[in-house]
């Protein structure tokens, strides 16, 4: 593979902040054909490379990282000025009860929706998507981010970035830009957050199958 | 002179509109029948002369459909036969002298003048009728009139306009009376033979599970809402509490996120708050606001009501509404319009309110330049007006309370409908504090106008909030955290249900009351005022079977029903544990549609009035029908162990402990 290809991938996802570690270069430069447009390799390598995990695939350097004492409880407000790379490991809905989204969730399974008093079935249209779209939720949201060195750090999301909702993918790649920083929690705001995209598969599947049950536990437990 | 043979649903109807249309009409017993009479009278009709009349009337179905006896035996053959077993129409053996008059009276007729209830119900008893004289004198004419209530006047309008009998809302109902049939008998027998065993016999009489399109999902709603206040589980929340003073007044203003479900999140804001010390008005705003009077009275929201304010079932509301039409101080209490015709004279019906002691003044203030048309709602079902009185009757009058009752909270209706809006001024302020915004409501009201005669609705005038101007800059007297638990929602209340019941298009606003009635009938469930105490027992409630029954043998409103004296106030239900079993086994057998759910039934009402507007045919939809609940049937005969594994988790399992 020549050594100006490698050079191009790498300016490419640098450009974007993001920093491929040697190996993953080489697994990916490895992985394709030789004759393949550079426009393509670039797209390629960057859908890629955000849908790993990027405490393994990534080596970013110091100031896209969390600082180190970024869950010190003692710092009333502090803000990163970024960009700061970072994947979604967990989202939870704080503006509902876990019991209605568990609730939510069951109508969901029986493929029922309502609409006010009148009870819907959802009918899935010819390309397998429901036919009456159902209602987001505004949240607000709690995330737990985690940066390529593997530190997390709980955010909310309060003032509805359009970027987040309880729709995506676990994995999924954020830039953070001047956010605040309040008692060791990000402060996510509109315009402070750019979705790279992405997901990583294992973990997403894992998420969204567990979320019944965790939304269960969590609620029964709260209880006692 | 034309002779002409007019008959009405019920004996109280045609007495009524005989003794308008021919005075003091002379009254012929009946043979073979103690409440039937033949009212005989000569009368000019603008269509055929000056005509001798004779009025008699029906007591609702006469003609009755059911197996040939070959099928009749629980055992006499496979269940699923049923769907395609012939069926026969006889008249009722309880209607035998009632079919024998009209004949009688067919036979030398030229005219037959039907004058059953203008609904689909009534179109279809007319055209029982219409079979009935046309065997015995084929070259009868046969017209209906279409009336709405029994006010003189309305009446003798009627009498004057004849109009054809409407054959497709008659077939609408053929075809209901088809399907409950074959699907009842159907489904009762399988279930009953699969699982009769299983139940723990009470008494003699070994229990029959019954099954009904409508009773089926009515049960279901009740079972649902059972579920979801057992498995609920309540949470904690967080929510920050803002208080002000100003010129002597404490005002609390409320965050607009209302609560949060995390405290981290919460406390985290309550520290930016603290820090910014400061609020700051963002609004402040002063609007006039008013609160809408009602909408005109239709029978789903009588019985909502009635449930709700005057302390009675849905199905006593019904009864006290038919007895009050029948005497003609009320239109027509089965209709779905909430919408009054433009034409009609309101102010003639409100004048006639002024001699009551009660609301006399205020009728007499809408006569004096207070009258407003009522709002339009976007429900006609072009047969009947919303529901109104038609005459004043002074309660004396009244043969109990429960009529004066129903009686007054249709004219207070009426006259808050022909009234005015409550009128109010709201006033808005907003704040941001630390990001945040909080915001308080206060409101004045300045004329109260409809509100004076409809003691049912409730707005009354918050504490006076201080001046605040834009941009003003204060410090909260007290910001808090505060904390609260979710609470579990109460078991499905009767208001409830038949809401449910209406969205969902489960009966029809005339039958729902029924289907409440026959689920506790059934011991599917049990009712009891809300709030806790002892379960009524199930079947307390008047046991009298409605016009839907597919044996017609009461007909409709023919007979008296013994109402629940005891029950009162709003309702709530629990299912039996019988009643979760059934429901919990059909959703387990996994169909995509569980007879549990509204679905299969919805759509049928759909396709009943597709039949009324013409565009499906009786036949059609009948087909349809039998060929989906054929699949749900079939494949819940191959799953039977499933119900079976319900009815020994629910029923047995309970009983064990």
């Amino acid at each position: 593979m020549a050594a100006n290809i490698v050079a191009e991938i790498t300016a490419h996802l640098n450009a974007r902040h993001l920093h491929p570690t040697a190996t993953w270069l080489q697994t990916f430069t490895s992985s394709i054909r030789a004759n393949t447009p550079l426009q393509a390799l670039k797209q390629t390598a960057l859908f890629r490379i955000c849908s790993t995990d990027i405490t393994q695939s990534l080596s970013q350097p110091a100031e896209t990282l969390f600082p180190k004492d970024i869950l010190s409880g003692t710092s009333q407000s502090r803000y990163l000025a970024g960009p700061i790379i970072c994947q979604v490991l967990d989202i939870e809905d704080i503006g509902h009860s876990r019991w209605s989204q568990v609730e939510a969730i069951e109508a969901k399974e029986r493929g029922e929706t309502t609409k006010g008093r009148e009870i819907v079935r959802v009918v899935e249209g010819e390309d397998g998507q429901p036919e009456q779209p159902t209602v987001d939720s505004k949240g607000p949201f709690k995330l737990l981010l985690q940066d390529a060195k593997g530190v997390k750090v709980y955010a909310f999301d309060l003032n509805g970035t359009s970027e987040l909702n309880m729709n995506i993918s676990m994995g999924v790649k954020l830039m953070l830009r001047n956010c605040e920083v309040r008692r060791g929690v990000v402060m996510l705001e509109p315009g402070g957050v750019r979705s790279l995209g992405g997901k990583i598969e294992a973990l997403d599947k894992a998420w969204k199958d567990g979320r019944k049950d965790r939304l269960m536990t969590a609620a029964k437990a709260a209880q006692s | 002179m034309a002779r002409i043979l007019c008959v009405a649903e019920k004996p109280s109807i045609a007495k009524a509109v005989a003794n308008h249309l021919g005075g003091q009409a002379r009254a012929e017993s009946v043979r073979g029948s103690q409440w039937v009479k033949n009212y005989k009278f000569d009368y000019d009709f603008q269509r055929w002369g000056r005509s001798s009349v004779t009025f008699t009337c029906v007591a609702g179905h006469i003609l009755q459909q059911d197996f040939p006896d070959r099928y009749r035996g629980w055992t006499s053959c496979q269940p699923a036969e049923l769907f395609e077993a012939p069926i026969q129409t006889s008249v009722a053996a309880d209607k035998k002298a009632v079919a024998r008059n009209i004949e009688f009276q067919a036979r030398n007729a030229n005219v037959l003048f039907i004058w059953t209830d203008c609904d689909r119900e009534g179109e279809h008893i007319g055209s029982e009728i219409r079979e009935i004289a046309l065997k015995v004198n084929p070259s009868l004419q046969v017209c209906r009139a279409r009336f709405s209530n029994i006010e003189r006047a309305h009446i003798i309008q009627a009498a004057r306009n004849p109009v054809p009998l409407d054959d497709r809302q008659a077939h609408a109902v053929a075809a209901r009376i088809e399907l409950d049939l074959r699907l009842g008998y159907a489904f009762t027998r399988m279930q009953t033979l699969a699982l009769q065993d299983m139940i723990p016999q009470q008494g003699e009489q070994k229990k029959v599970i019954s099954y009904g399109s409508c009773q089926f999902p009515t049960l279901g709603f009740v079972v649902d809402r059972y579920f979801r206040v057992r498995n609920f589980v309540p949470e904690t929340f967080w929510y920050i509490k803002v208080v002000h003073e100003k010129d002597g007044i404490s005002v609390p203003f409320k965050w607009k996120r209302g609560h949060l479900f995390d405290r981290m999140a919460v406390i985290i804001i309550y520290e930016k708050c603290l820090i910014a010390k400061t609020a700051k008005v963002t609004k402040m705003q002063k609007k006039p606001t008013r609160k809408w009077k009602p909408l005109p009275l239709t029978t789903v929201e009588l019985q909502k009501m009635g449930s709700r304010f005057l302390r009675m079932t849905s199905q006593e509301v019904m009864n006290v509404a038919e007895a009050l039409y029948t005497q003609g101080w009320i239109s027509y209490p089965r209709t779905e319009t909430d919408q009054f015709d433009k034409g009609m004279d309101l102010r003639k019906l409100v004048e006639k309110q002024q001699p009551d002691s009660r609301w006399g003044p205020f009728a007499q203030g809408l006569m004096n330049g207070g009258f407003n048309q009522p709002r339009s709602g976007r429900n006609n079902d072009n047969a009947h007006p919303p529901i109104h009185p038609v005459n004043y009757v002074a309660p004396s009058a009244l043969k109990n309370d429960q009529e004066r009752k129903v009686y007054e909270f249709v004219v207070r209706r009426f006259l808050a409908c022909c009234s005015e809006d409550a009128v109010g001024e709201a006033t808005d302020v907003d704040i941001v504090y630390g990001g945040e915004t909080f915001s308080a409501h206060g409101l004045t009201v300045i004329a109260r106008n409809y509100l004076d005669v409809y003691p049912y609705d409730q707005w009354k005038s918050s504490q006076n909030l201080p001046l605040y101007t834009v941009d003003e800059v204060f410090e909260p007297k007290e910001a808090t955290t505060q904390d609260g638990k979710t609470t579990a929602p109460g078991y499905l209340t009767e208001p409830e249900l038949i809401a449910l019941m209406d969205a969902n298009g489960i009966g029809t606003d005339a039958t729902m009351a029924e289907h409440i009635a026959k689920i506790i009938e059934r011991e599917y469930v049990l009712a009891r005022p809300k709030g806790g105490g002892a379960a009524n027992g199930a079947g307390a409630r008047g046991g009298g079977r409605g016009r839907a029954s597919r044996s017609g043998r009461d007909g409709r409103g023919g007979a008296a029903q013994g109402g629940g004296g005891g029950t009162g106030g709003v309702q709530e239900f629990i299912p039996t544990t019988l009643g979760v079993a059934l429901i919990e086994g059909y959703d387990n057998v996994g169909f995509e549609t569980s007879l549990s759910k509204p679905f299969l039934r919805k759509e049928m009402e759909a396709q009943m009035k597709a039949i009324c507007d013409g565009r499906s045919t009786r036949h059609e939809v009948v087909q349809q029908n039998l060929e989906q609940y054929r699949a749900v049937y079939t494949r819940t005969t191959q799953q039977i162990g499933v119900l079976k594994a319900a009815i020994r988790r629910y029923v047995l399992g309970a009983n064990q402990n």
